[in-house]
């Protein structure tokens, strides 16, 4: 038997029993006779939200049967395969209705039947919060009583509302185990058919929490599949019942996960995704919820020291330290990769080589911490933004120090940590639950090496971790504006600049300096409703001055209207703005036809007659200023810097410290776009002079290549 | 030549947000022009004065307020006697006594609170939290689903809970929701847009965008409000449309203008309830003119100035 | 549209002279394009440079001044409608008034009550700076003139609201030195007032029954010649005198009305009828809706508090916080040996941190640090607050008057704790919560544990 024949018969089956059971209960009770489910105002909610069709009298419930019937298509299709599940779906729903005509009371404790709106209500708030993070389908029965036990609390302990259908539910009270709404575990029904009672949860929660209008299917379906983490584990054999009532649950989105090999195995069934076969009952959890991608917020750090931000100014000093790893002394390093999902194991950590316990007091030691990482929308980009809260995490362990990135880090454990049992493992845990919480939306999984014997570490640091970062270096410093496709937009200093608008590109990092491409990629993608927007290229205006009319439609609408266009490239042409924050402000010096640049720690005066502070009243705050700009120092040595204007030629002013941080990149983008040796030398400095015609006469002297140039005005 | 007028009337405009029930029903916003600038074109509903009581009862409330409510024992009473308050137009209830670092009452207690109170009174009604975000997430989820079928305005939802109060009151319980960000009108634009992502409608959304007592740090409440509104009329920006709710008085009560008694102020300020009134009158008064569509006031003084203060204007 | 330093520059004369008191012709054209001179501070433009610059570059709203010597205000010269777009320039004055149809005890009383409130609120003196002095209708000459005479004697500038050229001559030459302003002008006296006024050299209010009629009057005046005017926007009702005030100023900011380019004045005498709490509202609003003058029944300090706090947060440059003196401050009674607690200088975190601490009713010293006006994350960004500058203050300034050697130190900032530590032998330090209103329930944690 195929997929197709196990389905097509199951439902034919629940067809054939439904049409039965109507016929019986219409030859007792007429026609006319009402039937409802208690406490709902959803009438049938299955049936209702899929056709828009309320029923009230038997006589309608048999119409509505024929209305069923039309979704049972026997092609051999998926879609057939779907519309039979739901198809089937509704039909249980019919029978299990027909359970309480007359006023019946057909379940009682611990079986719940059908379930409230009431209850709904209550337990749609905690599934909207995230509070449930997901809702299990338990249907079949389980290996053994101790299984089904051990399965549903691994879901409890998760925070997981858990449904039961079958003889799963006489396992658990074998063991004696607590169920009911307030603990989160709901015995539906014994029949199969009562797990529409559970589907009939999720259906009312799309019409009452997702405003789905009864008889939207595709929207309901939709709103199933975006917003119902419900998963099904059907265990023991299936037949073809339980495959067409799972087949209706992959039609809203539900997956299945079985342990039935040889039936899954017979069909040939292949639903990626959605029906997954997973032998050991162990490993039913994750299974079930990475195949939901359901993340479970970790609330508590397994380790035995505290851990807050209150701890990250710790200083540990030699006198009551454990054990010390000091990357500038031996081989340390710490480094996240990407991986592929087969490659990481969820919360694995393992410590390779000597424990904290076999050092001795007070040595240096080194120690490599690799992070892998995984997931369906992670990025290699995201690997350094990972990197870099190391410090800050590592940092708030109660009696650790942390200092430096990279392999040039420095790690202090003190004695008060290791006495209460701190030890290599505990660093894993911190960084594993950190990035899981930190980071949910994109790590679906993680794992932490920890490696402290010497070959180790010195291979880790030569062989895998210093080409890395060479690359990502290589990477960030080749990375051109024209080599992406998108830019972003960040706005997250609007409080004190409320009409600017950064627009951050990879040749042009944000004002302040803090916030790269990179950075502000990732900030999209960890929060899609935060500071930092996606802003498109594809309409370019002017490539000289570099204008979008993408870019500008983005800094119209997220300045409030208060800018009309920017350019990307121009000091002189619709410059962007300058908000409060910026490193450095460059400014035009109009007898030398280029810009000084002053940085924000520099407060001495500038050929222009304006201290930092003077130019930053008169350029900051979001409005444009011809002539002058805020810019991030990294920003100077960019082939971008006013491009428009001939670029870093320009430059005929910079303070000497700041001189001295740009010299090489500044020297090296000049040789390229100029072919000019030693180019910053050419360049005055408050120790030269800080007069306009002592300028001219410093520049002349030395050829400074702006003094040719096209006049700036 | 004679004077060439230029209105500022925009096509868009602030939503409409109804609260309250029955002959009592109040409806928030609507305006297309700037604050009160009723020559321009039409400002909607004219702003809406609120009383607010706390769970808390008359503890520690100035002299005239107490005066007031006399001889109320009950929070019912006192619930009544402040919807019939001259000036007022719906009911605050605020529940101090949640507050975990306070008084820490419990969830059961306070909604008994909420309930005595909604019975008591037929006036629109407002539900603010203890200020503890996590509980508030419980508590305001909880008063949802105790008023329900009341159209009651649950304050606060902020950054930290507004998936509970959002679907709680938004969505299980069809009550409006109020989101609540600190001054800034990015954090405000970005917490409308999460609460809508949840399902609940942009026309069930009343915004506190935060608040501070004329003085103290206000220079940003009034910007914050002057963008707001000239985002939402002059960019049709959708998700800065709500109407906005700001209470007043859990501020300006605190301040030591409000709190210092002629005893021990400086010399020559005064009566202190005098000094009291003219801080909540007057930071009401800022609000309303930079764009709040409804204030929270709690001295009857003060809520009869403010009413007449709109009347006059609107 | 405005011109840009750079378009200015153009025309300049490139000199770099310094004789218009800049360092640069570049930083001199900055500053006239910002608004912040007047071209003609530089003797070297051109003659056609200055025709075609002047225009351009004068101000939408002309800066109107009143007052004599240390009394001298600033009026008007805003150039925008809100103040995130730009810092307001000239702050909302208030005066006192005091009218003939007072008898002479009430008007001692008011005019005892103008000095009464002076005091200084962040670094800013904050008192009744004019008074208003009412002529009725129909009133004696002499006896306005010794009205005004009295309210000379207070040594404030005086504005003198008289619709009767008698009065008005009577009044300038009591006290036309100090430079009052001559409330006077209608649409039926402007040209007689003007001529008074400008004869005294004082500023000319101009009144009329609608916006209409006043942009009509004081196209007249401009076109007799006189500029030296404020617009008295007050009008029968409140709402008609929103309107006026929003128009005068939307007029001439956003819409290039030079016409309407001048300071106004809002009497909330004539609006308030008597309603003191109204008038606190009223107040309020026409200080944030473009009122340069409000003239109120009487400055006392319940309407004092509230409204010089409002005027000082609406008049601080948007990109600039407001700051607070560094220094010790004592809350709760606090003494040499209770705890210190420290923060930065930025007022917003000073008055949520001073407000939990005095609702913990724990006594504590907040230590003001001068972190530039920053807030915490922001000036430890900038390395204004670091653990040097911390130590340094806390052994120059705190040391030698507080015993206590307990340091609570801003959560935001927990990485400075080993630092300061170590840089401030003798201290504990101590690392208070991340926010401010967490601090009640942690100082309370802290004495309950007798930690303090």
């Amino acid at each position: 038997m195929t997929l197709f024949d196990v389905v097509f018969s199951g439902n034919d089956t629940v067809c054939g029993l439904t049409e039965g059971a109507i016929n019986d209960a219409i030859a007792k009770y007429g026609e006319d006779k009402a039937v409802a489910l208690p406490d709902t105002a959803y009438s049938l909610p299955c049936f209702y939200a899929v056709t828009g069709t309320k029923i009230t009298t038997l006589g309608e419930m048999k119409a509505g049967l024929e209305t069923i019937k039309t979704l049972q298509g026997r092609n051999k299709r998926l879609g057939d395969v779907f519309n039979s599940g739901v198809a089937t779906a509704l039909e249980a729903e019919f029978i299990e209705t027909l359970k309480y005509i007359d006023g019946a009371q057909p379940y009682e404790a611990p079986c719940s039947g059908h379930v409230s709106d009431a209850i709904i209500r209550e337990l749609g708030v905690p599934l909207v919060t995230g509070d449930i993070p997901g809702v299990a389908v338990i249907l079949g029965k389980a290996p053994t009583a101790d299984d089904a036990v051990a399965l549903v609390k691994s879901y409890q302990a998760q925070g997981i509302l858990v449904t039961l259908v079958g003889d799963v539910i006489d396992q658990l009270m074998e063991k004696g185990y607590k169920t009911g709404a307030n603990v989160r575990v709901i015995p539906l029904g014994k029949d199969v058919t009562a797990v529409v009672h559970v589907v009939s949860i999720a259906v009312r929660a799309a019409l009452i929490f997702g405003n789905i209008e009864p008889g939207d299917a595709a929207g309901l379906m939709k709103y199933t599949f975006e917003r119902v983490p419900a998963f099904v584990n059907a265990l023991g054999a299936l037949n073809p019942i339980v495959v067409a009532a799972g087949a209706g649950a992959i039609a809203l989105g539900f997956p299945v996960v079985t342990n039935d090999v040889e039936t899954a195995a017979a069909v040939n069934i292949k639903v990626p995704k959605s029906l997954i076969v997973q032998p050991d009952i162990e490993k039913f959890n994750a299974t079930s919820l990475e195949a939901r991608d359901i993340k479970i917020k970790i609330t508590n750090i397994d380790i035995p020291v505290a851990f807050a931000s209150a701890f990250e100014g710790e200083i540990i000093r030699k006198g009551d330290m454990q054990v010390e790893f000091d990357g500038s002394r031996v081989d340390c390093v710490e480094l996240v990769q990407m991986k592929e999902m087969a490659e990481v194991e969820d919360h694995k950590i393992e410590v390779i080589g000597p424990d904290f316990d076999e050092m001795p007091v007070g040595s240096k030691q080194q120690i490599a911490y690799v992070v892998e990482v995984a997931g369906k929308n992670m990025q290699a980009d995201f690997e350094p933004v990972f990197e870099r809260k190391f410090h800050a995490y590592v940092n708030c362990i109660e009696g650790v120090m942390h200092t430096g990135q990279r392999d040039m880090i420095r790690v202090r454990i003190s004695k008060d940590a290791y006495e209460a049992g701190f030890r290599a493992k505990h660093i894993g845990e911190v960084l594993y639950a950190q990035i899981k919480n930190e980071f949910d939306a994109v790590v679906d999984r993680c794992q932490v090496k920890i490696y402290t014997k010497p070959e180790d570490c010195t291979k880790i640091r030569h062989e895998v971790a210093i080409p890395t970062f060479d690359k990502r270096d290589e990477r960030l410093a080749s990375m051109t504006d024209e080599a992406v496709d998108v830019y972003y937009s960040c706005i997250m200093c609007q409080a004190f600049s409320p009409s600017h608008v950064c627009v951050v590109t990879p040749e042009r990092l944000g004002l302040c300096g803090a916030v790269s491409w990179f950075d502000a990629k990732a900030t999209n993608q960890l929060d899609p409703a935060g500071p930092c927007q996606v802003i498109t290229k594809e309409k370019l205006i002017d490539e000289r001055i570099g204008e979008y009319e993408d870019v500008n439609e983005a800094v119209r609408k997220f300045s409030q209207g208060a800018l009309e266009d920017v350019s990307l490239y121009s000091i002189m042409e619709k410059p962007m703005t300058s908000c409060g924050c910026f490193e450095c402000i460059c400014g035009i010096e109009p007898f030398t036809n280029g810009v000084c640049i002053a940085n924000r720690e520099y407060v001495g005066g500038t050929p222009l007659g304006m201290t930092f502070n003077e130019l930053a009243s008169m350029t900051g705050g979001g409005v444009q200023t011809p002539g002058f700009m805020g810019h991030g120092k990294h920003f100077i040595a960019s082939k971008k810097f006013m491009k428009a204007e001939g670029g870093v030629a320009r430059i005929v002013w910079l303070p000497k410290d700041l001189k001295e941080q740009v010299r090489d990149n500044l020297n090296k983008t000049a040789k390229e776009l100029y072919g000019i040796d030693n180019f910053v030398d050419m360049i005055a400095d408050e120790t030269i002079t800080t007069d306009p015609e002592e300028l001219v006469g410093y520049l002349t002297e030395k050829g400074h290549p702006a003094l040719t140039m096209d006049p700036m005005m | 030549m004679p004077f060439n007028r230029k209105p500022q009337k925009f096509s868009a405009s602030i939503n409409e947000v109804e609260i309250g029930t029955g002959d009592k029903v109040i409806k928030l916003g609507g305006a297309s022009v700037f604050p009160f600038y009723t020559f321009d074109g039409s400002i909607g509903n004219a702003p809406k004065v609120g009383v607010e009581i706390s769970d808390m009862g008359l503890e520690g409330e100035p002299a005239g307020v107490k005066e007031y409510y006399a001889g109320c024992t009950t929070m019912g009473e006192i619930a009544k006697k402040a919807a019939e308050m001259e000036g007022a137009d719906f009911v605050a209830l605020r529940l101090d006594g949640g507050d975990p670092n306070g008084v820490n009452k419990s969830i059961e207690e306070l909604i008994a609170v909420v309930k005595e109170v909604a019975d008591a009174i037929d006036a629109p009604l407002v539900v603010e939290g203890c200020k503890n975000a996590e509980k508030d997430g419980e508590l305001l989820t909880k008063a949802a689903e105790a008023l329900q079928g009341r159209n009651v305005l649950l304050m606060s939802a902020k950054e930290e809970n507004y998936k509970a109060v959002g679907a709680a009151a938004g969505l299980a319980y069809n009550q409006k929701v109020g989101a609540e960000s600190a001054v800034d009108i990015n954090l405000a634009k970005q917490l409308n847009v999460v609460t809508t992502q949840l399902g609940v409608k942009a026309e069930s959304i009343v915004m506190n965008v935060g608040t501070a007592t004329v003085g103290y740090g206000y220079d940003y409440v009034i910007s914050t409000l002057d963008r707001i509104r000239a985002a939402a009329l002059t960019q049709d920006d959708k998700m800065l449309q709500m109407p906005i709710i700001t209470p007043v008085a859990s501020e300006t009560w605190g301040v030591k203008e409000s709190t210092a008694d002629e005893a021990d102020a400086p010399e020559g300020w005064g009566d202190v309830e005098k000094r009291g009134v003219s801080m909540e009158v007057q930071t009401a008064a800022a609000d309303l003119v930079s764009g709040s569509d409804a204030v929270i006031l709690k001295h009857p003084a003060s809520i009869a100035a403010i009413a007449k203060f709109i009347k006059e204007l609107a | 549209m405005a011109l840009t330093g750079i378009q200015i520059f153009k025309l300049s004369p490139k000199k770099n002279c310094k004789e218009c008191g800049s360092p640069t012709c570049m930083a001199f054209c900055m500053k006239v394009a910002q608004g912040a001179v007047d071209i003609s501070a530089c003797p070297h433009f051109s003659p056609e440079a200055m025709a075609q610059l002047s225009e351009a570059t004068a101000p939408p709203m002309k800066t109107i001044k009143f007052g004599a010597g240390e009394n001298e205000y600033s009026l008007g010269g805003e150039t925008v409608l809100y103040r995130h777009e730009k810092t307001f320039v000239s702050k909302t004055r208030y005066a006192a008034a005091v009218c003939t149809c007072m008898d002479d005890a009430e008007v001692d009383a008011k005019l005892a009550a103008v000095p009464a409130v002076d005091y200084e609120r962040i670094g800013e003196r904050m008192f009744t700076e004019a008074i208003f002095v009412n002529a009725e209708e129909g009133v004696d000459a002499a006896k306005y003139a010794a009205l005004v005479t009295k309210a000379a004697a207070v040594n404030r500038p005086l504005i003198l609201n008289v619709k009767d050229a008698e009065a008005a001559k009577a009044a300038l030459a009591v006290c036309k030195d100090a430079k009052p302003i001559l409330n006077a002008a209608t649409a039926a006296n402007a040209a007689e007032m003007s001529a008074i006024a400008t004869e005294a050299g004082v500023v000319l209010g101009v009144s009329g029954t609608s916006v209409d009629e006043l942009y009509d009057t004081v196209t007249a005046l401009e076109a007799a010649g006189n500029k030296n005017l404020v617009i008295d926007v007050t009008m029968d009702t409140i709402k008609a005198t929103y309107e006026a005030a929003v128009e005068v100023r939307r007029a001439a900011l956003k819409n290039n009305d030079r016409t309407f380019g001048y300071p106004s004045i809002v009497n909330l005498v004539k609006l308030s009828g008597g309603d003191a709490a109204l008038e606190q509202a009223l107040a309020a609003a026409f200080t944030m809706k473009y009122g340069s003058i409000v003239v109120v029944s009487e400055m006392d300090y319940a309407m004092a508090l509230p409204l010089y706090g409002l005027r000082q947060n609406l008049f601080t440059d948007p990109q600039k916080p407001m700051k607070v003196e560094p220094g010790i401050y004592p809350l709760n009674g606090a003494d040499e040996n209770s705890i210190c607690l420290t923060t930065v200088d930025f007022a917003l975190t000073y008055f949520l941190v001073s407000g939990e601490l005095e609702r913990s009713g724990v006594p504590v010293n907040l230590v003001i640090q001068d972190a530039g006006g920053l807030s915490v994350l922001t000036s430890w960004a900038a390395g204004k607050l670091s653990s040097t500058s911390v130590s340094d203050f806390m052994k120059e300034k705190v040391e030698p008057t507080i015993k206590n050697r307990k340091l609570i130190i801003p959560g935001k900032v927990a990485v400075l704790k080993g630092d300061i530590e170590s840089k401030l032998p003798g201290w504990e330090v101590i690392v208070a919560p991340l926010e401010a209103v967490q601090l009640v329930k942690f100082l309370k944690d802290m004495q309950a544990d007798g930690q303090l």
